[in-house]
């Protein structure tokens, strides 16, 4: 068995960690201003940002010719190939909706730092609820993207965008956690976690054990490596104990009573966890096996 | 017009003088490997694979498919398909992201070190050579006569004359991708 190398796990899966927590941060964002939660929304625009310039700096290194970019794309455009390529490709849907991610989440930052003046604009209810429409798609689109990959059977599941949600809300929850401190939004912030706690470990459960009982030969490889395999003790542990297990285990504690060390320890998992699901969903791709 | 090639599994000695000539006409003869497939840089793809305890080899190389996965995939539209039903690249239209090689199910592209272009038959050199009425050079130096190029569309091409009566597959016919790539296996 050969895993697929043409995309780098350790590129592509920081890249879709990162637009996961940078397009459920900015739904985090506009919940939080809609609910009137004033805490710490400079700390949170800034990282909604960053994490939006992290990620693009992580998919362009994958690129395999990166200079060519900036005038392969606004030839594309020109030539309207671009617009028509929107109804297709999740990539060209990508690059759009990350490209505005980049300037409404620098917009917030402008806001809360050196350009107050913006907050007229990015406090108006439009402008709060596009942005959050643009996390989700962000951050649903990134799923799409590997699903819609013929050539990676593992892959072709519907349940991928369902699992970047979820654990990119997680990514989101646990920033929040380590970010406020007011305990009634702490205590919210723990029930909604461990919603999505429970909501990851079953998704997690069927997306390797459909292939791995009944997928197509390459994906039955994929999962069983996953799941039996080479790549078993980083899902195991890393995935599974470590990103759902542990923080499900502490959020139970923390719905007796709130501690803040607790919490940021339960949020750090959930962290690590949806980074290396993603690396290892990359990492085990294998393709169709060919034969007559 | 629907270019399409035809592999006879059946006549095939595989002596791999297509893999060679892929290489020689359209790499330059280069020795410097092939960091996707390893070995040669060439649009060609030998598998060997057991059935009933015996090795059997397959050459593949891009299907040319009619609903190609990597052309629906590209962002760009660098990968597109010609009037003459090839799958061919606009080098300047790509950003190397690769997602034409995930999307491909055969694996059939593989990435060029140089230039960073996801390279697949046909190359340069045979492209040219079609353009002037002539036959890609993995069709013209088979020693065996195992390999056929042509119109679909044209009832009296080599590739519809030699599909006439012959069992044929398409390789993850499934897929949906309609394949232009037949391999012939038996009368």
């Amino acid at each position: 068995m050969t895993f697929q190398e043409v995309w780098d796990p350790w590129l592509i899966g920081p890249f879709l960690w990162f637009a996961g927590i940078a397009g459920m941060g900015s739904v985090a964002y506009t919940l939080m201003k809609l609910f009137k939660v004033e805490e710490k929304l400079k700390e949170l625009a800034l990282i909604a940002f960053a994490s939006t310039v992290l990620g693009l700096l992580f998919v362009v290194a994958d690129l395999s010719r990166p200079f060519n970019m900036p005038f392969a794309i606004l030839s594309s455009l020109a030539q309207g190939i671009f617009l028509a390529k929107l109804a297709q490709s999740w990539m060209t849907v990508g690059i759009t909706l990350l490209f505005l991610l980049l300037l409404f989440t620098l917009l917030l930052l402008l806001r809360h730092t050196v350009a107050g003046g913006l907050a007229k604009l990015t406090d108006a209810r439009w402008f709060l609820v596009l942005l959050a429409l643009i996390g989700l798609l962000v951050t649903i689109y990134s799923g799409f993207l590997i699903s819609s990959a013929p050539g990676i059977p593992f892959w072709n599941t519907g349940l991928i965008p369902v699992l970047w949600v979820i654990s990119a809300s997680i990514c989101a929850v646990a920033i929040l956690k380590i970010l406020v401190h007011s305990e009634a939004v702490a205590h919210l912030l723990t029930r909604t976690g461990l919603g999505l706690d429970v909501s990851e470990l079953i998704a997690l459960l069927a997306f390797v054990l459909t292939p791995l009982y009944s997928g197509p030969e390459a994906a039955r490889e994929s999962a069983w490596v996953l799941v039996f395999g080479g790549l078993a003790p980083a899902f195991w542990l890393g995935v599974v104990v470590i990103g759902a297990l542990v923080p499900l285990v502490l959020g139970f504690l923390l719905l007796k009573k709130e501690d803040r060390r607790l919490g940021v320890a339960a949020a750090l998992c959930g962290l690590l966890g949806a980074l290396i699901l993603r690396i290892l969903v990359i990492h085990a791709g294998v393709f169709e096996v060919l034969h007559l | 017009m629907r270019l399409a090639h035809l592999w006879n599994q059946a006549t095939c000695i595989g002596c791999g003088a297509c893999i060679a000539a892929c290489n020689a006409a359209n790499y330059k003869s280069t020795d410097r490997p092939n960091p996707t497939w390893r070995g040669l840089q060439t649009n060609i793809k030998r598998i060997v694979f057991d059935r009933e305890l015996k090795p059997h080899t397959l050459l593949v190389q891009c299907q040319h498919c009619e609903n190609a996965p990597c052309v629906a995939v590209c962002p760009t539209g660098a990968s597109y398909i010609d009037r003459d039903g090839l799958v061919k690249i606009k080098p300047e239209l790509c950003i190397g992201c690769k997602y034409c090689m995930t999307a491909c199910p055969y694996g059939m592209r593989w990435l060029d070190p140089v230039t960073g272009l996801p390279n697949k038959c046909m190359g340069e050199e045979c492209q040219d050579r079609i353009k002037h009425g002539l036959q890609p050079v993995c069709v013209t130096v088979c020693p065996a006569g195992a390999r056929a190029f042509g119109d679909l569309d044209d009832p009296n091409s080599e590739v519809n004359r030699r599909l006439r009566g012959a069992r044929v597959i398409r390789l993850l016919e499934h897929k949906g991708t309609r394949p232009k790539y037949f391999v012939v296996v038996g009368r």
